[in-house]
């Protein structure tokens, strides 16, 4: 297998950040408006005003400053801690031409492109279940 | 799942995804010689219809048709999925009744939790009449394991009492091992799908009783959606046969098919 060096090879058996953001309760209440902002982008005429103007369009929805820039920034994983749902910043890369893999190369620390060639990332075993 | 039928279709299967396509032609075979009535579909949206001022656990689908959801790429070329209000009726009254009260959707918008598959499985144009049930997997809690499995045996029932002589198909989707997001993105656990399936038959009580944490850890937090499939082992009986399964690992999901048929009569 010729996984480059920048994806590691093997996922761990645990759910701990930065591995995994368990999407909790308490996240969804964090990133309620986060997630209600991107939702909306659900319609092509809220992308069409989304890419007219990003940061008005950030502002209607009461998101802190910190997170506008964020979003700005496209630093998906910091969005992930503040609670936004992979599910919703998706609406958001898709609207600014982005996709799962850009999402998810920000995590591993590599490129989507890098980590498209990464995939599928084999693990074997299957713990405490057994055989 | 979806996009990847798509270029398919204008031609280029990517060499992964023919696996998929060829893989599951002799389901869409043994549906073709079903000739089912009616389909139950138990699902999961995935922010793409509900969202979170109000996220239900558990919701059925009403309605004359069902709409594709825009998940942010604008729509596929596919029409609405036809709806089944009478039965869809029936099984809200007789699942409620059951004290299965689940969320009644007059209006709801369908995703790639059933647009992905379904075009592989059944031709245009699409008759058959379906009544989706939507499941929260997006955030935790999500049901339990044990809560779907009952799911199933509750629709069991609502099919049952619906009084025309109708061959129902009882369909329950979600991804196998997969992960997508966090630096665990693209974990796949081909093991843990394989075992998944060769369980499903005669020893499901067993899956139903893994924690669901341990299927997170194992095969990526989207591996928890296995936990939908038990609504459809739990609308079978305990005896059944197994007309088919195969398994693939395309790219980030894994990919599993596996058909029961009432062993008896």
């Amino acid at each position: 297998m010729d996984v480059l060096p920048s994806v590691p090879a093997a996922p761990r058996f645990d759910l701990d950040e930065p591995g995994t953001f368990l999407y909790t309760g308490a996240a969804s209440s964090r990133g309620y408006e986060l997630n209600r902002c991107a939702l909306t982008l659900r319609s092509a005429s809220a992308r069409g005003q989304f890419l007219a103007d990003e940061t008005a369009y950030l502002k209607r929805f009461g998101l802190s400053d910190e997170v506008c820039a964020q979003v700005r920034a496209r630093d998906w994983t910091a969005l992930l801690k503040a609670g936004g749902h992979l599910l919703a910043l998706l609406k958001i890369a898709a609207t600014v031409g982005e996709n799962l893999f850009h999402i998810g190369a920000h995590s591993v620390g590599t490129d989507a492109r890098t980590l498209y060639a990464a995939c599928p990332r084999r693990v074997r075993g299957l713990g405490d279940l057994g055989g | 799942m979806g996009l990847e039928y798509d270029l398919g279709m204008s031609g280029a299967f990517k060499p992964e995804w023919q696996i998929w396509y060829d893989g599951v032609q002799p389901v869409k075979a043994w549906l073709e010689a079903l000739r089912p009535d009616r389909l139950v579909v138990v699902y999961n949206d995935h922010l793409n219809h509900f969202q979170f001022d109000a996220y239900p656990t558990l919701a059925l689908g009403v309605a004359a048709s069902f709409r594709q959801a825009d998940e942010g790429w604008g729509l596929r070329d596919f029409p609405p999925l036809p709806g089944d209000i009478d039965f869809g009726w029936h099984v809200a009254t007789s699942l409620v009744r059951g004290e299965f009260d689940l969320t009644v959707c007059q209006e709801l918008s369908i995703d790639h939790g059933v647009y992905s598959w379904f075009p592989y499985l059944f031709d245009l144009p699409w008759r058959l009449p379906i009544t989706p049930i939507a499941v929260n997997m997006v955030r935790h809690p999500i049901p339990t394991s044990r809560r779907l499995y009952r799911l199933g045996a509750a629709l069991r029932q609502a099919v049952a009492s619906w009084p025309a002589p109708e061959r129902v198909l009882v369909v329950a989707t979600g991804g196998m091992s997969h992960q997508i997001s966090g630096a665990r993105f693209g974990m796949a656990n081909e093991e843990l799908d394989r075992y998944f399936l060769r369980h499903l038959r005669e020893r499901c009580d067993s899956l139903v009783d893994i924690p669901q944490e341990t299927l997170m850890r194992l095969g990526g937090t989207e591996a928890a959606e296995l936990a939908i499939w038990f609504a459809m082992r739990g609308a079978l009986s305990p005896a059944v046969r197994e007309v088919y399964a195969f398994h693939t690992f395309p790219k980030i999901t894994g990919c599993g098919v596996i058909a029961f048929e009432e062993a008896g009569p």
